[in-house]
């Protein structure tokens, strides 16, 4: 076996030695990250505004985009629209459904006495049943309905006015969505009340 | 299959069928599970498993004359984790949809097993030419079980094959087929027909 | 299969597999006359569907194993007969037949076959169509107004219960003049085929006392505390399938214990678990759940309840 010279023994055993390597590395992909990071962040970002902002407009006639707001101890978005007045609002709010936690958007119109629109954002329902939540066709029969009273599910083929048409065979989300809706509407009308009667 | 140096074809054609990283090795079967519900998500999970898998390949089989035995592990770890972020940051910036429906399994590619076992197998101890087509035959393999496992699951599941409608209208969806469960059914089945394809050549041979 | 029990054994003649299998036939002719005399021609298509399935799918799996066609022990009519009749009368044909097969094939077969399978095949089956097609088979599945049976007008009985706080009248649920699936509306029925099979020893009675015993229990609880106080412990037994499955389901002799005491655990584990499935789950129903999650438990019962030989426990051998 070759004969190795003990300072040149110590360098190997050493921390550094051993480390060289690794810490190169860390130091080679650290930089190469930012790199990439600083390349491509501000495209993400705007990726993720859009992605919400977008769905603003849809759920608040007349409003081109959205600023977020406290009212009373919720953090509700306000929509705007060209003259930066306000055209409405947009509630985040989330409740248990069948399977796991959905989260939706709801659009109420200036004064919150009715619904504009409504958006699932993100829920993990039955493929093919309760995911028809998320069918615009199903969700537009919530434009209109006053906040008034409480939303209820019906099997009725001929909703009235306080009804929602039940998907067949999700009966338990429909129902989830209405009390999501139900409760958190309440919520936001309290809140607001609370608001203007002592500004 | 146990030679001590396989040359760069052998490597390259035994990562698509005889050593099949999902079917034969059983590794990677977390986004081969999770990721299988439709064509298109299964073809993203493939092309960012094998730009993660080529790249990691490449570095590694670079400098394995430095690798001490000891902290190699953490140098795969590193490189691996290193390109599986940037394949997120790319996938958020330029396919946005794809990468919110792929949620968290993108950056779960870090502990993709293949990757680390392809690493640890032979990059560390083969050439770079070597490496670079094993990481590509591999890539097939993993690409050719994931979407053989999504056309099943998205044609029974949604009666459509990546986005076109090929079912009749009157076609039940088999909501199972999108479930957990469907995932395990069907690849349970396939790791068997692939194993009955290999029994009945062997039987042929012999 | 030969009947399997802890010792001591006695050879006897209604004890092979093939009689016990006619034994369960002859048990389940009033379930089948009544779901033929409630839903008509649909119970026929319903039950003609599913045995001729099963038994195709037997031959056809059997062939694949390179085994004799093993259909003369009947075993995959009962399954037919019992798949069929937890079904809704409504079910498309493919319903039938993919239930039937993935009953024989994934619930029996790749487990090596009769005696060797983990889960009541007829449950493993009803599972996979049930959790396959909700449409098919979920509680709308089961009300229709256009066939011109009056009792398909109203919603079943768990399900009014559940949504609407609905009770409908003990009489109807015992006799089986109310909606369900096919074999489930008569509690009377269920029952007349049930004591047959005790009495003919095929099932353990055991089984179905662990599990009215606990209904009976947890039910009273449920009524004591809950706001619904018109839903009555009677009201819990006679709903649903109980009745079926703890006659019919759970007694299965391969998927549930050997011994008395184990099948007393079973039987009350399953009430247990049919009754939190239908308090508290998104479900109106829940022996079928109840059925595989307790034939998991299966062995473990079996290797905690051994009993004592004759003589003494065996003594434990030293390591020398």
């Amino acid at each position: 076996m070759k004969k190795e010279h003990p300072l040149f023994l110590c360098i190997k055993n050493s921390y550094l030695g051993q480390s060289w390597l690794v810490i190169l590395l860390s130091i080679f992909f650290g930089f190469t990250l930012s790199g990439v990071q600083a390349f491509l962040q501000e495209k993400i970002d705007t990726n993720k505004s859009n992605q919400s902002m977008r769905i603003v407009p849809t759920l608040v006639p007349g409003a081109v985009t959205g600023k977020s707001v406290t009212v009373g101890d919720l953090t509700v978005y306000e929509a705007l629209n060209q003259n930066n007045k306000r055209a409405g609002w947009v509630i985040p709010a989330r409740g248990q459904g069948f399977a796991d936690k959905i989260e939706i958007l709801i659009g109420l119109t200036p004064d919150a006495s009715s619904l504009s629109g409504l958006s699932v954002l993100n829920q993990k329902e039955t493929p093919g049943l309760g995911s028809r939540i998320t069918e615009s066709s199903w969700l537009s029969q919530f434009i209109g309905k006053g906040t008034t009273d409480s939303l209820t599910p019906t099997k009725n083929p001929v909703p009235s006015k306080n009804e929602i048409r039940a998907i067949t065979g999700a009966t338990i989300s429909s129902f989830s969505i209405c009390q999501i809706v139900n409760e958190n509407v309440k919520k936001f009308r309290a809140e607001l009340r609370k608001q203007q009667a002592d500004p | 299959m146990s030679k001590e140096n396989p040359t760069a074809l052998e490597r390259f054609i035994w990562g698509i069928i005889p050593e099949n990283p999902i079917f034969r090795q059983v590794l990677g079967t977390c986004p081969a599970l999770a990721v299988s519900t439709d064509i298109k998500a299964a073809l993203t999970m493939t092309c960012a498993t094998a730009f993660v898998l080529i790249c990691a390949n490449t570095i590694i089989s670079l400098i394995r004359h430095l690798l001490k035995p000891h902290l190699r592990i953490v140098v795969f770890v590193l490189t691996i984790a290193s390109f599986v972020t940037i394949v997120d940051y790319l996938l958020a910036a330029f396919y946005y949809s794809m990468s919110l429906q792929l949620g968290p399994y993108v950056p779960l590619i870090i502990v993709n097993c293949i990757i680390i076992c392809r690493c640890e197998v032979c990059a560390s101890k083969q050439s770079v030419g070597v490496a670079i087509s094993d990481a590509i035959g591999q890539s097939l393999g993993f690409g050719l079980a994931l979407v053989s496992m999504a056309s099943f699951r998205e044609i029974l599941g949604s009666g459509t094959w990546c986005g076109f409608r090929i079912m009749p209208d009157s076609w039940p969806n088999w909501v199972l087929m999108l479930l957990p469960p469907g995932a395990f059914f069907v690849f349970g089945f396939l790791i068997g027909a692939v194993n009955w394809f290999t029994s009945l050549k062997k039987n042929k041979s012999s | 299969m030969i009947h399997v029990s802890p010792s001591p054994h006695y050879p006897g003649k209604s004890r092979t597999s093939s009689m016990m299998m006619r034994d369960v036939l002859i048990a389940l002719i009033p379930c089948v006359l009544m779901a033929v005399y409630v839903f008509r021609s649909h119970a026929v298509f319903q039950i003609a569907v599913c045995v001729a399935s099963c038994l195709a799918s037997e031959a056809i799996f059997s062939l694949m194993r390179g085994k004799k066609i093993p259909l003369r022990d009947g075993s995959a009519a009962v399954t037919g007969v019992i798949l069929a009749l937890s079904l809704p009368w409504s079910a498309p044909w493919y319903v039938g037949v993919i239930g039937s097969f993935v009953a024989i094939g994934i619930g029996k077969i790749i487990y090596g076959g009769l005696g060797q399978n983990v889960f009541n095949p007829a449950m493993v089956g009803r599972a996979f169509v049930m959790i396959n097609f909700p449409v098919a088979l979920g509680a709308s599945a089961y009300v229709s107004s256009g066939t011109g049976i009056h009792i398909i007008t109203q919603a079943t009985p768990l399900t009014a219960a559940k949504l609407t706080a609905q009770v409908s009248g003990l009489w109807p649920l015992f006799l089986g003049t109310c909606n369900g699936s096919l074999g489930e509306v008569s509690a009377l029925a269920c029952l007349i085929g049930g004591l047959y099979l005790c009495f003919r020893r095929t099932a353990s009675w055991e089984i179905p006392a662990g599990i009215f015993l606990s209904v009976i229990i947890l039910g009273g609880v449920a009524n004591m505390v809950s706001i619904h106080k018109q839903i009555t412990v009677l009201h819990h037994l006679f709903s649903g399938a109980l009745f079926f499955g703890a006659f019919f389901i759970a007694t299965d002799p391969v998927t549930s214990p050997l011994t008395p005491l184990g099948k007393w655990i079973f039987g009350i584990g399953l009430g247990f678990f049919i009754m939190m499935i239908r308090l508290f789950s998104g479900y109106p129903e829940g022996v079928m759940f109840a059925v595989l999650l307790m034939n998991g438990c299966v062995p473990i019962i079996n290797r905690y309840t051994i009993p004592v030989p004759v003589g003494g426990p065996v003594p434990e051998k030293k390591v020398s």
